[in-house]
């Protein structure tokens, strides 16, 4: 399937791109730094190569949107960012940090103090409230902010008492951005945060995430198939067969009211 | 062919391999205890009815002191008797060469030139007596085998006085001594008490008793009752020096065994439903869980046309391979403990052969039983699944309902982790699995107390018995009451330290319409080895009238404090009195009557008359004691408090082992098997939870510690309640040894509890860890992907 030349040829042309963002977004510092990481799942004879080679870098601040089919390879990298996974082969950085060869405790950790995460299918913890699904992160990070001021910041500061079987969808999913941001996580990854919800539902989810990026500075990856969603970044990746096709940078971002659904 | 819904059944089983196994092994366990107890009732009572029938056991027995031969053709006209068996019985002392404790037993006379007709012997090794031989005997197994004596072996006994070698012919056993024991006694000790057997010519002409009996047997014609049998019986030999006839159901041996009998039937009932409900639960858990993972599976069969039967038949297979499973474990479990019991009964029971009897009609019950249980555990989980409509089956779950736990209504809720949070809620979202898995951890704990309690109660019973009560260390009999002057002879003796002499008188206590044969004792009032104590082990001073009574014979003869007894003496000049009873003692093994010396003597109006005396020996000097004792005569029985002690330690630690083992290894694989089941299922349900939680940034240990704080919540509540229920066991097992014969004191120490609780923690920490391995497989990525 890979073409040798294709292969090869893309991450010279990506590498080129990267310095041309660095020059432009000079200000920001890189936050991660991804070189021909690939990611192969099952044995020899059914491999499937996740991740062929991605090269990529993230800065500081950044709100990302990651486009793609099904299947191109998406969440594999948000899993590979996010600790959750380690790559086959290549280098993952994040700061001074390398991810390619961290052990349980470390990757643990790293998800612990730096990482939020936002799901398609919110994964709250059933038997707890939504303040205390939030309160339970707050218990074991390191500098959190209280876990009713994240509520708050979702625009959530009634119903805390209630449990996730007696919220809505889009509730539920605020919640979820809460309990990702008590901590003051330094990146906050969302896997199709508003895959589940209705067009009005994910407005004011994808509101939430886009205010947290902009008050608090938080490296914010969207992954996603609805193409809607790129205006609202400054960078959309376009992802595809396991590696990043084309990128591409937003002069402005536009606000999640304007989007046109 | 297989069809291809069977063939997804048996992939769902491989994959669920250890929690099929978990069940089916509690399944086991029960089934194992039922086969076992019901298979042991059956070899018990077949072997036993068969070996009465083919030696034709006697059904009334009567001890006398003399009577001619013409009296047993009086005895046969009585009405209701069929078949009559005089014999002679007497006590003798013997001299074992290799033993330096004189030994003791009993000796029975057998027809010259006839086989008796009644309580025909077994025998087991060697021949039986040649028609008019001297100076050979048959011997008892338990004897023979206590001693290792062999065919040609000299004994020397000590007959009326004179000491006889005698040469043994046979080993044999009878069915009058299934349990072969000094009479009234309740511990055996088979190597310083024998039973043995000799032509009645030999016996007759050593005891001059020729043309007379002393002791007579009869069975009954075909519906006859012994009631009044007994009754003629005692009218005829009273004259005669009759102690009191007495039917099987006072039969010392035969008590024994339908003692035993009726411990088996509560063990054959009670354990196993306890077992059976944890079991039948946890196939409901498995099940449920397995049909909440394939609720979209089944949608589609549905969807594909499959109808609701030939769904909850699919899942019911699935349920009744766990059913097969843990039959055949049962069947093979009850089987084999059935053997090793067995071969325990041998230490106290003979029979000719005693096999373990399989019970089939309980192989069968226990089949039936556990489908039952396993049916009651499937149905509902099947019923919820097969009534979903496939259109609502295919949407995945909504997520679960919680509430906040009422112990967080407790005000203490700000005090409680986020991690206590979810254990507690969980807890009290599943009330019946919660419920259960207390209910089998509780089982596992209770259990653990009974064999404990046991061997306690045993040793308390010894220390008691014989620490406490019995303070000689040697009782010795003499063949005949004699006078006190007899004392001397004994305080004479090397080694002796003091003498107490004491004073048996068989006689029938009555109160209204019930009675009871005894042998009253006679101590002096101020004796300091035998002892009379109450229910604060404070002694009973004897007072100089009266009598003191076991609380049990009490008991049996419905008396109180301060109610007059009647007591007809047995033997003597056989007066009748009434005597008031002024005490209960207690005691546990066999009942008693206890009466000042004096007293006891001025009621048999025979002046200063002695049975035996007991002695307190100088521990250096015992050899030299036993041996000169055994040249003493007039001597016809002894008890050695060491040879009982060691004896009976010996006998009761080998089987009490066995049971302790038994109950250990139940109680191991049900602590095992329930925290497995519960923390497997929870960790299948909640996957996508915990998955989160390691998301988000908790380690696996503190993941791990949810599911850890829920078994311990689980084991918190689970461990008192089972130290309740095994004291609740143990009570009503005890209950079951509560009888005239030997009664067991509840002792439950903190020993006890601790080991229950320890087993019981091991085991379920054990199998929690067991289970915690899996929470490092846990898959990260794919617990959440999508909803189950």
């Amino acid at each position: 399937m890979n073409a040798l030349t294709g292969g090869e040829a893309t991450p010279n042309l990506l590498t080129m791109f990267a310095d041309v963002d660095s020059s432009s977004t000079s200000t920001r510092a890189e936050m991660f730094r991804v070189r021909g990481l690939t990611k192969t799942y099952g044995t020899s004879e059914a491999e499937v190569h996740a991740l062929a080679g991605v090269d990529l870098d993230l800065y500081e601040g950044e709100l990302v949107v990651l486009l793609g089919p099904s299947g191109s390879g998406k969440t594999t990298l948000l899993n590979n960012l996010g600790g959750l996974d380690v790559p086959t082969s290549g280098e993952l950085r994040y700061r001074d940090m390398d991810l390619t060869s961290a052990d349980e405790d470390f990757l643990t950790r790293y998800r612990r103090e730096s990482v939020g995460f936002i799901f398609q299918f919110y994964n709250l913890i059933p038997s707890l409230t939504a303040l205390e699904n939030v309160a339970l992160i707050t218990e074991i990070a390191r500098d959190p902010m209280p876990a009713e001021e994240a509520l708050e910041l979702v625009n959530l500061g009634e119903r805390l008492d209630h449990f996730p079987a007696q919220l809505s969808g889009g509730e539920q999913q605020r919640v979820a951005i809460a309990r990702a941001i008590a901590k003051r996580p330094e990146v906050l990854l969302c896997d199709e945060p508003t895959g589940a919800l209705d067009v009005r539902t994910g407005i004011v989810v994808l509101d939430a995430i886009e205010r947290v990026n902009r008050e608090l500075g938080t490296l914010t990856v969207i992954i996603t198939h609805n193409a809607i969603m790129a205006d609202m970044a400054d960078r959309v990746i376009h992802f595809s067969d396991g590696r990043v096709h084309h990128e591409r940078r937003n002069s402005k971002r536009a606000p999640v009211s304007a989007l046109n659904w | 062919m297989i069809s291809h819904l069977d063939r997804k059944l048996w992939r769902d089983l491989r994959r669920m391999t250890g929690q099929v196994l978990a069940v089916a092994l509690v399944m086991g366990c029960g089934l194992a205890m039922m086969i076992m107890a019901r298979s042991l009732i059956h070899s018990l009572e077949t072997t036993r009815r068969e070996y009465y029938e083919g030696n034709r056991f006697a059904e009334v027995f009567a001890h006398l002191k003399r009577a001619p031969d013409s009296i047993a053709l009086r005895v046969a006209e009585i009405p209701g008797v069929a078949t009559v068996q005089p014999a002679i019985s007497v006590q003798v002392t013997l001299d074992l060469p290799e033993m330096d404790e004189p030994a003791s037993g009993q000796v029975r006379s057998l027809p010259d030139f006839a086989e008796p007709q009644l309580n025909r012997l077994f025998l087991r090794a060697g021949e039986w007596l040649k028609p008019g031989s001297r100076r050979e005997l048959l011997v008892g197994e338990a004897f023979a085998e206590a001693n290792e004596l062999k065919i040609g072996d000299r004994l020397a006994l000590l007959l009326n006085g004179r000491r006889e070698q005698f040469r043994v012919a046979g080993i044999v056993l009878s069915p009058e001594f299934i349990f072969e024991s000094r009479p009234g006694a309740a511990l055996p000790d088979n190597r310083t008490y024998g039973i043995f057997w000799m032509p009645y010519q030999e016996l007759a002409s050593a005891y001059d008793l020729d043309g007379a009996f002393n002791y007579l047997s009869l069975t009954l014609s075909p519906g006859a009752s012994a009631r009044p049998v007994i009754a003629a019986l005692d009218d005829l030999l009273e004259p005669y020096g009759g102690r009191g006839a007495y039917g099987r159901a006072d039969h010392p041996s035969h008590i024994r065994v339908s003692d035993e009998i009726r411990v088996l039937h509560t063990l054959a009932i009670g354990f196993p439903v306890v077992f059976l409900s944890v079991a039948a639960f946890m196939t409901n858990a498995v099940l449920s869980r397995l049909l909440n993972l394939q609720r979209e599976q089944i949608a589609i069969l549905k969807a594909f046309g499959f109808t609701n039967r030939q769904i909850a038949f699919h899942y019911l297979k699935f349920a009744f391979v766990m059913v097969a499973i843990g039959t055949v474990l049962g069947w093979l479990g009850g089987i084999f403990l059935g053997h090793r019991i067995v071969d325990m009964y041998h230490l106290f029971f003979r029979f000719p052969e005693l096999n373990f009897r399989l019970d089939r009609s309980a192989l069968a019950l226990a089949l039936l039983v556990c489908a039952g249980a396993a049916a009651v555990g499937v149905f509902g989980a099947v019923r919820r699944a097969a009534r979903l409509p496939p259109a609502e089956a295919m949407r995945p779950e909504p997520p679960a309902n919680y509430r906040p736990a009422l112990v967080e209504k407790t005000g203490v809720a700000h005090l409680l982790s986020h991690t206590f949070r979810i254990a507690v809620r969980n807890v009290e979202r599943k009330p019946m699995q919660a419920l259960f898995t207390v209910a089998g951890l509780a089982l596992a704990t209770g259990i653990l107390i009974v064999p404990n309690a046991f061997r306690d109660g045993v040793s308390e019973v010894m220390d008691f018995q014989w620490d406490v009560l019995e303070r000689q260390d040697v009782d010795i009999g003499l063949t005949e009451p004699s006078s006190i002057s007899v004392r001397h002879r004994f305080e004479q003796l090397p080694g002796v330290v003091s003498v107490e002499p004491f004073r048996y008188a068989f006689a029938r206590l009555r109160f209204g319409n019930r009675s009871r044969q005894i042998a009253i004792q006679g101590m002096p009032a101020d004796g300091a080895l035998g002892r009379v104590v109450d229910f604060q082990t404070k002694e009973i001073p004897l007072p100089p009238h009266g009598l003191i009574v076991s609380a049990k014979l009490a008991e049996v003869l419905g008396a109180r404090v301060g109610d007059e007894l009647i007591v007809e003496v047995l033997e003597g000049k056989r007066p009748v009195r009434t005597v008031p009873l002024v005490a209960l003692a207690q005691d546990f093994a066999g009942v008693a009557a206890y009466m000042d010396l004096q007293a006891l003597n001025r009621l048999l109006g025979e002046g200063d008359i002695i049975s035996g005396a007991g002695v307190t020996l100088d521990g250096a000097r015992r050899s030299e004691f036993y041996r000169s004792l055994k040249e003493v005569p007039r001597v016809s029985w002894l008890a050695i408090k060491d040879s009982l002690r060691a004896n009976f330690r010996k006998t009761t630690a080998a089987s009490i082992g066995l049971i302790q083992t038994i109950y250990l290894v139940f109680a191991t694989v049900v602590a095992f098997g329930v925290v497995y089941n519960n923390a497997r299922i929870s960790l299948a349900e909640r996957a996508r939870e915990l998955a989160t939680l390691r998301v988000v940034g908790f380690s696996r240990r503190e993941v791990g510690g949810v599911l850890v704080t829920e078994l311990v919540i689980l084991a918190l509540i689970a461990v008192p309640i089972g130290l309740l229920l095994g004291t609740g066991f143990a009570t009503a097992i005890l209950k079951q040894v509560n009888t005239e014969t030997v009664r067991l004191p509840l002792v439950l120490t903190l020993g006890n509890y601790s080991f229950a609780v320890l087993v019981v923690t091991i085991a379920s920490a054990l199998s929690a860890l067991f289970v915690l391995r899996k929470l490092n497989q846990l898959n990260l990525v794919g617990a959440l992907k999508a909803p189950e």
